[in-house]
């Protein structure tokens, strides 16, 4: 498997930021009762992640280690920013549903955790690559767990009414704690998925086995 | 120069900031007219809607705005009159607490507040899919032409509430939203406060 297949892979299953690293867990929380939302804030977030990314593995050589966090803050920042001025200014309708989500895609620490984990050490376009598959980790999560919310919250998908006039709408599924439980069932399944793969993976090459070791090792550290 | 040393580092982090922000800056410089005209469509947008003047795209409604609805001179927050099909009625802007946070509508009606031509909200925090319904349709067309009898409408909470509407223009009612009544009283008084506001400025006042 060449290593842009690799990363892809580790992002979007084996390690991935929402169920296995357990990061992002707030915006999480906040933004998936609603599909439209949930698709702009983690495109903004993947897109975030992958600029960020890049410009900091592109800077990596030049930058001096004791002010290292202090620059990739500056690098995501401008990025927000410019993702919030480019919403205001052809999107408002859009960035006044948002309101304060756009400026908290600041707060995401897979964002920071990319750039610490993999753009310091790595090729501008495979860290852009590598910042983009972790969004779209994330994005699959968060968009899966907005269907379910929104559809029995509102009974509707994108906004287009999808129950029968005569559902009642679960109120627990727009409020926040609906997001934990639902997290942690994808948790457990993508957990569960993983571990029944595990037996059938050990006679296979060390490579996977490498990987498939590394998985419960992030979670401990999480 | 080493990479550790001080004036480095000084130096490489003042000329990035500096670089990024500049970037910023002109992205910024560059937009600000869009998102000040996308600001002044949202705003005559919402006094166009309340006053119940139909609009089909972003120059009629500049058009209209500026033909019918005149700002009242030093009125903060703004207040502004309109005559709408012969008849004259204010528009004021009213902020007030909502549940969670201040909801902010423009509430159109008579001079004498005795009825209601319009309410859209302008800004609101409430939680979705509950409070946050008051944005909907059926919530705000309630209010719609509805009379106002002895200065003061009422918004039914609980169990009178039947959660689909009032229909009923004469009577001052409004349903609630089921489950929302926090949100549905503040949206009481906010309404009512504002009635008030619209008698004063059609008295002269600011």
């Amino acid at each position: 498997m060449s290593k842009t297949m690799a990363i892809l892979k580790d992002n979007l299953w084996t390690n991935n930021p929402i169920f296995i690293q357990i990061l992002g867990i707030c915006s999480t929380l906040a933004v998936t009762n609603n599909l439209r939302n949930t698709a702009i804030m983690t495109l903004g977030v993947a897109l975030t992640t992958a600029f960020s990314s890049l410009t900091l593995s592109a800077m990596k050589d030049l930058i001096p280690r004791k002010v290292r966090m202090i620059i990739q803050v500056l690098v995501i920042s401008f990025y927000v920013i410019i993702i919030d001025i480019l919403l205001r200014a052809y999107l408002p309708e859009v960035s006044k549903q948002l309101g304060p989500y756009v400026g908290l895609i600041i707060t995401n620490c897979i964002i920071m955790g990319r750039a610490e984990a993999f753009a310091q050490a790595s090729k501008p376009l495979l860290s852009w690559w590598d910042g983009l598959t972790s969004g779209l980790g994330y994005m699959a999560v968060l968009m899966g767990i907005a269907v379910v919310r929104e559809l029995l919250g509102f009974g509707t998908l994108f906004g287009i009414k999808i129950m029968p006039e005569a559902f009642v709408p679960w109120t627990i599924m727009i409020m926040a704690p609906s997001a934990f439980f639902l997290v942690a069932m994808v948790m457990w399944w993508a957990k569960s998925m993983q571990a029944g793969r595990k037996p059938e993976a050990k006679p296979a090459t060390p490579g996977q086995q490498a990987t498939a070791a590394a998985a419960p090792t992030t979670t401990a550290k999480a | 120069m080493k990479k550790d040393s001080i004036l480095y580092v000084v130096a490489f982090t003042f000329a990035v900031c500096a670089i990024f922000v500049l970037v910023l800056a002109l992205a910024n410089e560059s937009t600000k007219d869009l998102v000040e005209a996308n600001r002044e469509f949202a705003s005559q947008s919402a006094v166009l809607d309340a006053l119940g003047i139909a609009w089909a795209d972003r120059s009629q409604a500049a058009t209209l705005y500026k033909e019918q609805v005149s700002p009242v001179e030093g009125s903060v927050p703004p207040a502004y009159r309109a005559t709408v099909d012969g008849s004259g009625f204010i528009a004021v802007e009213h902020t007030g607490a909502g549940l969670w946070g201040a909801i902010t509508v423009i509430l159109a009606a008579d001079p004498e507040a005795t009825l209601i031509r319009g309410i859209q909200i302008v800004a609101q925090n409430e939680t979705p899919g509950l409070g946050g319904r008051i944005e909907e349709a059926w919530f705000l067309g309630q209010f719609k032409g509805e009379k106002v009898p002895g200065q003061k409408i009422r918004v039914a909470v609980g169990a009178e509430s039947k959660g689909s509407g009032d229909t009923d223009t004469e009577n001052g009612l409004a349903d609630g939203v089921p489950g929302a009544s926090r949100t549905s009283q503040a949206f009481e008084s906010i309404v009512n406060d504002a009635l008030v506001r619209v008698k004063a400025i059609a008295g002269g006042g600011k």
